[in-house]
């Protein structure tokens, strides 16, 4: 103000000289136009120094803004209208001309501005918390295009010993070239898979663990020579869950025998009963006590987690031990009926009816209905189990006839096998398909061990400085002591499911790290920030679009705003104006007034 | 006076001659003894030394000296060749060599003549010169030596002219400072004719049974060297000035060895033996079973492919012959030879042609054969046995088999025969028959045998439109067929064209079925054959389909003995009343222990690696886990050190020092992973989580409400 007033004050006086110079002056042609110029020169002069400003109403897009997250092309930044803001500098760093503006803050940012009404999320979205910042703002998303790379993955992060790691996902290859996944272990292509150029592929990558504890495998995409990506699969391989075994036999025979020595060998507990005579039975009790098997009763059957059974035995038992066997199976406990005779009765009712084809030329190949193929057996099947309404086929023969299926029973299931001798397998030197056929029937039915707490972690790929949610299951209501790495955690329980507990955690560092409850350690796994990217921008992809989605249905207009702007009258004109107004005083004094 | 400075000119002459002459052969010689020892070297792998170029020097100068016997030269030769190469002496150099006294006027006058020519300007010219060719030859020679040496030394050519197969040979060995070089002689048995070899590394790669001869150096005097194979047996290095070492032995096995130098063990280093396998025999002719039908002519044609590593060193047809039926069956047997040497080669074609009916083979006879071959190394093998029957015709024409047991079709075989009968009458009476009334009856006998052909068909459950050589005809214009209206069915099996499926017709086993079908084709031949008047092609048709019929009648035979078994007739009542109060009941008590649980323990390891990765030092435990894992690795490596050694030298690596290289790590695993193998799937107890527990008790709820 101080400077715009002695600038005014001077050119005023300055004018005041000038004017009266020229009308002091003794040759008085053209005094008007001297006059004239004079002012106007040191009119213009003042404006060089002093800007003039002017107010203009202007138009644009109402109340939006466009907000830039990672994954968004540079071609399309360009296409996008309206002010443009990211929320990391380091995005576009070399791309100035974009006018991108850098928000450090989002709330903070929409605070300051209450005149936005809607913010348009383009590439992958924004974080949980900035989300929350969004929830009262109209909203569009525009995800980036589907990246090259893993998109989806997921496999069980616990084993049981001899059990297969299979990881399964989805990839998608946007290049021109073919791309070979390998699942890498311990030192050892495991299992790969090609992706086509320009496809996107769901893929199932499988494997035996060699090792048992902690092992970080990988999941590496190549092309060519190009390793394209390498993320970490850990994984941990726990000792087998052993089964208690009973099994029932009305004479022994040679499955019975090669089941026994198989789960003997193994070190599963079982019991081994076989009537000899009336009332007399030959037992045996192979890695368990022995106990009294003459007679079945409920308490004796709680220790024991699958009974085997064939039909002979189960007519011939006393309907109490019947009924204390159909007992236990609906208290959880597993059943497995070998049907070697079609006219077994009295099992009719309750293990559906057998039907006995004629003989087929060569022995059919037996399939589990999730996908296994057995070596086919060296005998030919001919008593296949009919479905009725509540049985689920398990095992079928190549055209698709029964012969292995289960139904549930309340708690528990009851699976009824009509192959009766397996051990043909062990015998021509197949001990894989044995293994499966009866892991197979076994996990089926036995019963489920349950455990005293289980682990949740949220998000899938807890990385390194990102919040990590832990939620912890127990079988009591206690409050759980949570300890991650030796940091407490303060546990919160759930309102409505009081058995469920959740915390939540900062990871420091990469790797395994330790999680414990009540002094029972489990191992959880720390990601990198650079693990996953692909599956991990998807993810946000997905709960962005869901966030957008679920948006109220208001009725935004999307109008045009005005407002008021302050305008700068451009200096040049002064300028110009000066240099004509002085050039026609100088012009005048030197040429027309010598004349 | 003058007379005997002539002569003693001549005599200078001859010594300067003979001088120049040694002057030239021993460049010469010198030259080709370079040239010849290069040629060695390039053939074999050879190091230099200055006493072979002597040697070879001398040899090559002997030769030239005995071919070439110049010192017995004598002045009268000079003198004849001095006459013949210098017009001045005019002849009549000899007359210098005379005694005075002998000499003519004539003669004396001619020699004072010419010798006022003495002594001739460049006499020796011509030997310079030769000498000249010679100098320049070795000068030659020694350039291309130099360069040769330069450029092209021998272990290079050794390595062009026996490639090292494998990569372990670029391997770089990691070598005890003290050991200043080494050298390994490799001398391969004989029987693999290999030329003996050396090398400069120690991992080495060698025929079974071939001596290895290490000789080593040291840059220092040492107490004591030993070499360490498998990390078991230990031998000591023999020395004279514990500088220079050496030791030999016959490897027949892989495995692998260090060195220890003073109690310093050095790196392992591989020895890996190339086994000699036996011979590799393929018959690309006859096939396996082959039957001679009546027309064939009775010879097979063999062709084989013999290989071996090394050397076939014999190779016969070991041939056995059985004539005869039932009982009576004679079995001669007979070595025959393929009459070709085989000379030692490693890859031989042979063929021979066996004439069945010099062997005094008969209609009805078989012959089996194999071929043997033996190696140089003595190890024997042999083919495949192949089957060779000629078939009897006799057999065919008899009744024998018609006239007991089931008799299922046996009018079509009679009239199978009964056309190769009426074939052969047919041939015979060919001559006194019209050629109108021979085609005639062949034209009739190829209908009759479509006849029989279409009545298999019909037992084949053909109808016309597949069978074999039959035409499809449907007579559309006769139809006259009652219109049945509203009767959807009829409607659709008249615009359907409705047949039942050839193959679900008949019972036949799918087998009897392809017979059949091959009995149709032969059929269907030979009908082609009598229709087209040649009779004598059709035979052999017409009797491949007879016996292969008489093979289906056969089959078509089960016949199984009735056997009588007379039992008492049990008494119910008394069935399961027995007492049975002194009836034991037997009860097994078992627990598993598991001996062996290295595989366990390697699994364990296999994660302590693990987390190696990422940086953990091992505990105590560990280390023990270590150890029994490196014992199990030292075990295989002995026996398959190609792919077990480098996981073993990782191993021991890891287990000294500190910090773990990831690829040290990734090799032991790969290793162990190895060794683990496969491992069937083990039953699992499913695994709930503890939330299950609401699911229970709302289903306890839900049942007890229900009741």
């Amino acid at each position: 103000m101080e400077f715009k007033l002695i600038i005014t004050l001077l050119s005023l006086a300055f004018a005041a000289f000038l004017v009266f110079k020229e009308i002091r002056r003794a040759d008085k042609a053209r005094l008007t136009w001297r006059l004239i110029s004079s002012v106007l020169m040191v009119a213009s002069f003042a404006l060089l120094i002093l800007p003039i400003t002017y107010s203009v109403k202007k138009e644009e897009p109402a109340y939006e803004m466009n907000l830039l997250t990672p994954g968004v092309s540079i071609d399309s930044v360009s296409a996008i209208k309206g002010p443009k803001f990211d929320l990391d500098s380091s995005l576009f760093p070399s791309k100035r001309n974009l006018k991108i503006n850098h928000i450090p803050d989002l709330a903070y940012f929409l605070k300051a501005h209450p005149e936005i009404k809607k913010v348009n999320v383009y590439g992958d979205g924004l974080e949980d918390a900035q989300l929350q910042a969004l929830s009262n703002y109209q909203r569009s998303f525009h995800p980036s295009a589907n990246p090259t790379g893993v998109i989806a993955a997921n496999w069980p992060k616990k084993l049981n010993a001899s059990e297969d790691l299979t990881v399964q996902g989805a990839y998608n290859n946007q290049t021109n070239q073919s791309v070979w996944l390998k699942l890498r272990g311990l030192g050892a292509n495991l299992d790969s898979v090609e992706v086509m150029p320009n496809a996107k592929i769901n893929f199932s990558l499988q494997t035996k663990p060699k090792q048992s504890g902690k092992a970080v495998y990988q999941l590496i995409s190549l092309q060519k020579s190009d390793t394209l990506s390498a993320d970490p699969i850990p994984f941990e391989v726990v000792k087998k869950q052993a089964i208690r075994v009973l099994i029932l036999a009305s004479f022994p025979d040679f499955e019975y025998k090669f089941i026994k020595k198989w789960l003997f060998e193994n070190g599963y507990p079982v019991a081994f009963r076989s009537q000899i005579s009336k009332n007399k039975f030959s037992t045996d009790f192979l890695n368990t006590k022995a106990t009294n098997l003459n007679q079945i009763n409920q308490s004796m059957l709680k220790n024991i987690d699958v009974v085997v059974i064939d039909d002979q035995e189960l007519t011939s038992i006393s309907s109490s031990d019947k009924a204390a066997i159909y007992g236990a199976v609906n208290n959880g406990m597993g059943l497995i009926v070998r049907v070697t005779n079609a006219k077994a009765d009295g099992t009719k009712q309750s293990f559906g009816s057998y039907e006995v084809l004629p003989s087929t030329e060569k022995p059919a190949g037996l399939k589990s209905t999730d996908g296994f193929k057995f070596n086919s057996l060296p005998f030919t099947q001919t008593l296949f189990l009919k479905l009725a309404g509540n049985h689920q086929p398990i095992i079928t023969d190549e055209p698709g006839k029964v012969v292995v299926n289960s139904q549930i029973s309340g708690m528990g299931k009851i699976l009824t096998s009509s192959i009766s001798s397996t051990y043909q397998w062990q015998l021509g030197g197949k001990p894989a398909d044995y293994g499966e056929f009866w892991s197979m029937l076994f996990a089926k039915s036995s019963r489920k061990k349950i455990e005293n707490q289980s682990i949740e972690i949220q998000p899938q790929f807890p990385s390194v400085n990102e919040k990590l949610r832990i939620i912890v299951d127990l079988a009591n209501q206690k409050l759980p002591k949570l300890t991650i790495d030796g940091t407490d955690i303060s546990p919160r329980q759930n309102i409505e499911l009081p058995f469920e507990w959740d915390g939540f955690y900062w990871p420091k560092r990469s790797g395994w790290a330790n999680a414990t409850i009540n002094q029972e350690s489990s191992s959880i796994y720390i990601y990198q920030k650079s693990d996953w990217l692909s599956v991990k921008s998807m993810l946000k992809q997905s709960k962005n679009f869901n966030f957008i989605k679920n948006q109220e249905r208001k009725n935004w207009k999307s109008s045009k705003i005005e407002y008021s702007a302050e305008e700068e009258i451009s200096k040049w004109w002064f300028l110009l104006l000066f240099l004509a107004t002085s050039a026609f005083l100088w012009y005048e004094l030197r040429v027309l007034a010598n004349k | 006076m003058l007379k005997t400075e002539g002569r003693n000119w001549i005599e200078r002459f001859r010594w300067k001659w003979i001088a120049l002459y040694f002057a030239q052969i021993a460049f010469l010689s010198l030259a080709i003894a370079f040239i010849l020892l290069i040629i060695i070297a390039l053939c074999y792998p050879y190091t230099f030394e200055i006493w072979h170029l002597i040697l070879a020097f001398s040899a090559v100068l002997i030769c030239f000296v005995l071919l070439k016997p110049t010192w017995k030269i004598n002045s009268a030769d000079v003198a004849k060749y001095l006459n013949t190469k210098f017009v001045q002496l005019e002849e009549s150099a000899e007359l210098f060599l005379k005694p005075k006294s002998e000499l003519t006027l004539l003669e004396q006058l001619q020699v004072e003549k010419i010798n006022q020519h003495l002594p001739i300007p460049g006499s020796l010219n011509e030997a310079w010169k030769k000498l000249a060719l010679c100098l320049a030859f070795l000068l030659i020679t020694l350039g291309g030596v130099v360069l040769m040496d330069k450029y092209y030394w021998y272990e290079q050519v050794i390595e062009d002219i026996f490639p090292t197969p494998s990569k372990a040979n670029q391997i770089k060995e990691v070598i005890l400072p003290e050991i200043e070089s080494c050298q390994l002689r490799i001398a391969p048995p004989s029987y693999t004719r290999r030329a003996e070899r050396t090398q400069k590394q120690f991992t080495l790669k060698a025929e079974t049974g071939a001596k290895i001869s290490w000789s080593i150096k040291t840059n220092g005097s040492v107490k004591k060297l030993r070499i360490i194979f498998n990390d078991k047996n230990a031998w000591n290095l023999s020395t004279s000035d514990h500088l220079n070492w050496n030791f030999s032995r016959v490897i027949s096995q892989s495995g692998f060895y260090q060195l220890e130098l003073n109690g310093k063990k050095s790196d392992l280093y591989q020895m890996e033996v190339i086994p000699d396998f036996p011979v590799r025999i393929k018959i690309t002719q006859p096939k396996p079973h082959t039957t001679i039908d009546i027309g064939q002519a009775a010879r097979v044609i063999l062709d084989v492919t013999l290989t071996d590593d090394y050397g076939i060193s014999e190779t016969y047809i070991s041939a056995t012959m059985a004539s005869g039926k039932g009982e009576g069956v004679s079995f001669t047997e007979k070595k025959l030879n393929f009459g070709v040497e085989v000379n030692n080669k490693t890859n031989i074609k042979l063929n021979k042609l066996i004439d069945l009916k010099s062997l005094g083979m008969k209609p009805g006879d078989e012959l089996y054969f194999f071929v043997q071959a033996k190696d140089n190394h003595g190890q024997s093998s042999r083919s495949d046995v192949y089957f060779v029957s000629i078939v009897d015709t006799t057999e065919l024409m008899s009744m024998a088999g018609m006239t007991n047991g089931v008799n299922l079709v046996p009018e079509y075989f009679r009239s199978q025969r009964q056309i190769i009968i009426d074939t052969e009458k047919l041939l015979k009476e060919q001559g006194s028959l019209s050629p109108a009334e021979f085609k005639n009856r062949s034209n009739t006998l190829g209908i009759d045998q479509k006849l029989l052909r279409l009545r298999y068909g019909q037992f084949l459950g053909e109808e016309s439109e597949t069978e074999i050589g039959g035409d499809h005809e449907h007579e559309e214009g006769d139809r006259h067929e009652e219109e049945k209206f509203g009767d959807a069915q009829a409607i659709a099996d008249k615009y359907s064209h409705k047949h039942d499926v050839a193959e679900d017709a008949t019972f036949f086993e799918p087998e009897m079925k392809a017979q059949l079908k091959a009995v149709l084709a032969e059929m269907w031949t030979s009908e082609l054959r009598l229709r087209t008047y040649k009779p004598q092609e059709a035979l052999p048709f017409e009797y491949k389909a007879l016996r292969l019929l008489k093979d289906l009648q056969q089959k078509s035979r089960a016949y199984v003995a009735k056997t009588t078994v007379k039992t008492s007739k049990l008494k119910l009542e008394k069935r399961l009343t027995g007492e049975l109060d002194k009836i034991t009941e037997p009860v097994q008590n078992a627990t598993f222990e598991q001996k062996n649980r290295s595989i366990d323990d390697l699994k364990i390891l296999l994660s302590v690696l693990e987390n190696k990765k990422t940086g953990k030092s091992f505990s105590l435990g560990e280390r023990q886990l270590l150890r029994d894992g490196e014992k199990q690795l030292i075990v295989l490596a002995s026996s398959q050190p190609l792919s077990y050694l480098a996981a073993l030298k990782s191993l021991r690596k890891i287990s000294t020092s500190n910090v773990a290289n990831l690829k040290d790590v990734e090799s032991v695993q790969k290793a162990i992973q190895k060794l683990i193998g496969f491992e069937p799937l083990k039953p699992q107890a499913k695994v709930a989580g503890p939330d299950v527990n609401l699911y229970r008790s709302y289903f306890n709820h839900l049942k007890n409400a229900g009741r």
